[in-house]
Order: structure tokens, then C-alpha cells, then sequence
């Protein structure tokens, strides 16, 4: 793997011959420097039209919400933003002692929220060979993985929001363009935020600016995982790795290849269909749900204001 | 030596809040012209903000509402250019490049090129200016100018540079994109836009003053980089990108002759054998056959 001159920066302590951290596919280089500018810009303008100066955000310990934690510490100051740290009775201690580590660095402000009672609340648990069930009843000891990790990542959703209103702070996205067109996430979840400034890069072009930034080598470095259960990995369960998915999305997605044109750049097709199938159906993830057109003006339809706007005057 | 100082007010409009924008206009205005200035530039829809969508009637000024009116009276001696929503008599709505000078409203350009694709929809709001004409100006050469879009069409300069413009004047809300590690400042737009002005200003002979906005609306973050190109194609000042700022440059207007004296590409120019071959394609692309 080569990296074209110019592109992501080492930090300096690092080797200039020094194994990379992360393969890098050449056309995703991008001009960190340029970026992360955009992005701490977009954090602040956020913020302003919104009338916020503080801001929140859920911290696992993986790298796509350490880069946003420290380029909401960039914007607006490590003091004004409140890291939230969710843990599960199954998440990783490795995960917390990383999250931990990113608020030590940046001194940033940070709360530990254990959410165990409230998702055992609903599904019950197993008391060594004995099911105490809660409140789904007895349904709850079969309950599929898929669902448990959706209920862990809307109970730290619903967590974040109590902790935005206490903190007077708007809630910060961490969710990055890889996932964001494979609709890697959970729906109201992890997805759920004020806005999003990461959204735009894929992980491969995230792991850059991470270096940039300079988040702990063992963050970026780690096989990134939802931490839903253990021994989770994000590139297990999808089935391929980020380096391969990145090229292949930029490519059909941003450089609008057809199908055809992605199998002469060398896409195996089978590959190539099977991303496809997961970014058309996860469409709906990336938009605000329709209402029914009834009226003379609709909100998404032909009411279309900024997000944020002055009240109008009289 | 015909020496002009130009102030580039590379801002970031507050979206929606036209008195805000109008007070920070006044004031830049009044500073740069006790500094001296000649000309004040501030950026496309620098009074309203850009992203306005349905907020855009809600903020529109006609030439002689009061507010725009009071904007023009602090440019005794000095011109500005400022942009607004402009709101015609029969209530469309343009995005509009005013020039103001000695305390009046001077001259106004209706961005005649509305972007209606990819992340720009101008043309669901605004109505499309239809007239292209430089206007003569305090500063002792005709002036011409542009709203953003109306620069990635080639007849814009020419028509201003024909018309007898000396000074084009390009104000914008160009919104970055494409950060991939090949482009030349690492912004896919800087790098376009710079391309073409140098292009504009070695084809026409004349100064390209270009004012970006910066800051962000919704999604977009404006990179700024405002500039002012010698009439030769050489960059005479850069700002910086995304910071916002009040940048003064001096410009010789004695430049302009010089260089049309030695390469004179704009005398050479063929207006009437453009229209005939205009006349000609536009009758073929009608359906009229060739002739």
C-alpha cells in the first residue's frame, strides 16, 4: 500500500517508515488538513445557528466517535462538550479503558452511564441457569441478537438526548459515510444526532484524519466493532473489509460507476450486486419518513425552511 | 499610475437574519472606507445568507426599501457591491449584485445563471436574470458584475468585458466540496474556481475581483479564498481559505491598458461574426436544418 505525497500527515513522534496503522486505497486520500477545517467549521456553524455552545456526544471508545469528540473539543473547546459513556455488563472493558483514555487527553468533560438495568429492564437475564424475566416476559430469553443490540443502541440514544437537556448541549453524530450507505446502524440509534459532522468520510479517510488528529495509535489501529456482543467485529458481520468497501462505494456511489463499469475496474460482480442490494435497501435510514400530502403546504414536501431560522419579525 | 484600493469582505452571513447582516455590512463598510477603500466587495447574498429556500421572499428588499436605501447613503465617495434578494415590481424574486455609490443605488445585476442541480436548487426559488451590462463607475473604469453561477458560463466575461467593463467583479457563495488529496489546495473548488478566473482575466484583459463567502448554512461550508487577478492572469492577492476577514488589496488601473496594448485580444474580438454564428446555431438547434 503506498500513500500519494501530500496526503494525511503522520503526527510527528511516528516513523516516517513506519508500518501504517491502516490500509489506505490511494483514490480516498484527502487533504486532511483541508478537511478536518471544514468539519470544525461545520461543528461551530452547527452550533451557532442553533444557538447551542455546548455540545454532547456517546463515546464507545472506537474511532469514529473519538474523531468527532476531539474535533467537537477543536470547535468549541474540550470544556463545553460532555462525553457520554454507555457501557453494556457485555461490552469490552478494552472499549471503556479507550473511551477513557480520549477524555483523559482531552480533558473534556465525561459521565459513565451504565445501561444494563435498562436493557435487562426490558429483555430480563439469566441468573446463573434460572430466567428472571422483565418486561417483555418470558419472550425475552429468545430474543435475537439483532434485537438487543438495536435496544442497547436506542436506549444509549434515548440516554444521550436526557444528558443534551441537562448539558444544554446539542447532540453530536458519529456515524461515518461507510455505514451511513450500508445503513450499518440502528434506526433512531446510534443514527439519531443534532447533525453529523463525519458523515461524509469513509472509514478509510476517517482513519486519516483520526492520524492527524492524533487519537491513540490503539484506537485506530483495533478491527472496529459495534461492541454488541462479544468478540463483535464490524468486518465479520458485514463480510468484507473496509478498504475493499470504501473503494467499491466511492466508486459506484461518488464516481457514479454502473455495474458493468465497477466489474472492468476489477469489482468482483457478485461483490459489487451485494453492496448495491444493501445500499438501495437501506434508503430509508438516510431520510426523513414522508407524511401523507393532505393539506396546502407539508412539512419535507412544499414547506421548506432551514433547520434553524430567525422567528419572524412583526 | 491609477492606483484603487479594493476591500474584500469575505464574511459569514448570518442565514435568515437580514438586519444582523445589514448592521455588519454598514459597519465594514464604514470602516474600509475610512481605511481608504475604494471599493467594498461583500459576497453573494451577503445581507440574507444563502441556504434561504422558502425564507427567500421573507427576506427580499425592492430597490427602495429604506433598509437598502440607508446601506447605500454610508458609501459617500467610496462604491460597494452587496447582494441581496431583490424583489421586482411584479414580485419575482432575483438574486441581485447591487453597485452602490455616493449615497445611491448605482447599478444592479440579476444573477442571470441559476445552478439547478446537484446540491444547488436556486431555480425552484428564484427567478433567472436576462441582461448583462457593465456599468461605469466612481472608480473611473466601467465595472462588471457577477454572481457566482454566472461565471462557469463563458459569455458573461466577454459580454461584460465588450460592453466595456475593465474590473469584473465576481461575488459568490461557492460552497466546497471534493477534498481529495490530488487537488491543488486540497479543495476540488478552489481549484476549479482559480482556473477559470485566471482564465477570465488573461481572455478579457481585465482585473477579475473575486469575494467568497465563508462560514456555513446547513450542510455546506463556503471556502472563501477571495482574490483579486491582474489583467495579465497573475494572482495580485489571495485570501486565506474559510477565515473570514476584511482583506484590502491595491490594484493600478494602468494595468489594464498595458496589457491590452500589448496583447490585444479584446480589440481582436468579432462580435458581429459570434452573433451571425450564434444566429446560425440557434436556428439549427430549433429544428431549423442547415442552411
Amino acid at each position: 500500500m503506498t500513500e500519494p505525497e501530500g496526503a494525511g500527515r503522520a503526527p510527528a513522534a511516528r516513523p516516517a517508515d513506519a508500518d501504517p496503522l491502516f490500509e489506505l486505497p490511494p483514490e480516498l486520500a484527502i487533504d486532511t488538513r483541508v478537511a478536518r477545517r471544514i468539519m470544525v467549521e461545520f461543528i461551530r456553524g452547527q452550533l451557532r445557528q442553533a444557538g447551542f455552545e455546548r455540545a454532547v456526544l456517546g463515546l464507545s471508545g472506537g474511532i469514529d466517535s473519538a474523531v468527532v469528540a476531539y474535533l467537537v473539543g477543536e470547535a468549541i473547546g474540550p470544556e463545553r462538550l460532555l462525553c457520554v459513556l454507555m457501557p453494556y455488563r457485555t461490552s469490552s472493558p478494552e472499549s471503556l479503558a479507550d473511551a477513557r483514555e480520549v477524555v483523559d487527553r482531552l480533558g473534556c468533560g465525561s459521565r459513565t452511564v451504565d445501561i444494563t438495568g435498562m436493557v435487562d429492564g426490558y429483555f430480563g437475564r439469566m441468573d446463573g441457569e434460572r430466567f428472571e424475566p422483565a418486561a417483555l416476559g418470558t419472550e425475552g430469553r429468545d430474543a435475537s441478537g439483532l434485537r438487543r443490540g438495536n435496544l442497547m443502541a436506542r436506549m444509549r440514544m434515548a440516554v444521550l438526548y436526557d444528558q443534551s437537556a441537562e448539558w444544554h448541549g446539542l447532540v453530536v453524530g458519529t456515524g461515518n459515510k461507510t455505514e451511513v450507505l450500508i445503513g450499518y446502524s440502528t434506526h433512531f440509534g446510534d443514527d439519531a444526532c443534532a447533525f453529523d459532522p463525519v458523515g461524509d468520510l469513509y472509514k478509510s479517510q476517517l482513519r486519516q484524519v483520526a492520524v492527524d488528529l492524533g487519537v491513540p495509535e490503539r484506537i485506530i489501529a483495533k478491527p472496529p466493532s459495534a461492541d454488541l456482543w462479544p468478540g463483535q467485529t464490524d468486518e465479520a458481520e458485514v463480510g468484507f473489509s473496509y478498504p475493499e468497501l470504501d473503494r467499491l462505494l466511492y466508486w459506484m456511489v461518488d464516481r457514479r460507476r454502473s455495474p458493468e463499469e465497477l466489474a472492468e475496474r476489477g469489482f468482483d460482480p457478485r461483490f459489487v450486486d451485494h453492496v448495491g442490494r444493501m445500499v438501495a435497501r437501506s434508503e430509508f435510514k438516510r431520510q426523513v419518513p414522508p407524511i401523507a400530502k393532505l393539506g396546502p403546504r407539508t412539512s419535507g414536501v412544499d414547506y421548506l425552511y432551514p433547520r434553524r431560522r430567525p422567528a419572524p419579525t412583526s | 499610475m491609477q492606483r484603487r484600493r479594493i476591500a474584500l469582505a469575505q464574511l459569514a452571513p448570518r442565514l435568515g437574519r437580514l438586519d444582523e447582516n445589514l448592521e455588519t455590512h454598514r459597519r465594514v463598510l464604514v470602516e474600509a472606507r475610512s481605511a481608504g477603500a475604494d471599493l467594498v466587495v461583500f459576497p453573494e447574498l451577503g445581507l440574507t445568507g444563502y441556504q434561504l429556500q422558502d425564507l427567500s421572499g421573507e427576506v427580499a428588499m425592492r430597490l427602495d426599501d429604506e433598509r437598502l436605501l440607508s446601506l447605500a447613503r454610508e458609501t459617500q465617495a467610496c462604491s460597494a457591491v452587496v447582494s441581496f434578494v431583490e424583489e421586482a415590481p411584479d414580485h419575482r424574486l432575483f438574486i441581485a449584485a447591487a453597485l452602490l455609490e455616493d449615497g445611491e443605488v448605482r447599478h444592479v445585476h440579476r444573477k442571470v445563471y441559476l445552478p439547478t442541480y446537484g446540491l444547488f436548487d436556486e431555480r425552484r426559488f428564484f427567478g433567472a436574470g436576462e441582461v448583462v451590462r457593465a456599468t461605469s463607475s466612481r472608480l473611473g473604469v466601467p465595472l462588471g458584475l457577477a454572481v457566482c453561477e454566472d461565471f462557469w458560463h463563458l459569455p458573461v466575461p466577454i459580454l461584460l468585458a465588450l460592453d466595456g467593463a475593465q474590473v469584473l467583479v465576481n461575488v459568490s457563495s461557492s460552497p466546497g466540496r471534493d477534498v481529495a488529496a490530488v487537488n491543488e489546495v486540497g479543495l476540488g473548488t478552489a481549484t476549479s474556481w482559480r482556473a477559470l478566473m485566471k482564465t477570465y482575466a488573461m481572455l478579457t484583459t481585465s482585473f477579475v475581483v473575486f469575494c467568497n463567502r465563508v462560514g456555513v448554512d446547513e450542510s455546506v461550508t463556503f471556502w472563501g479564498g477571495s482574490e483579486v487577478i491582474g489583467p495579465d492572469g497573475e494572482t495580485r492577492f489571495r485570501a486565506p481559505l474559510h477565515d473570514e476577514g476584511v482583506f484590502t488589496v491595491e490594484i493600478d488601473l494602468a494595468d489594464v491598458r498595458r496589457e491590452r496594448i500589448v496583447l490585444p485580444v479584446l480589440r481582436d474580438e468579432r462580435p458581429e461574426m459570434v452573433r451571425r454564428q450564434l444566429e446560425r446555431v440557434l436556428r439549427e438547434r430549433a429544428g431549423g436544418g442547415r442552411g
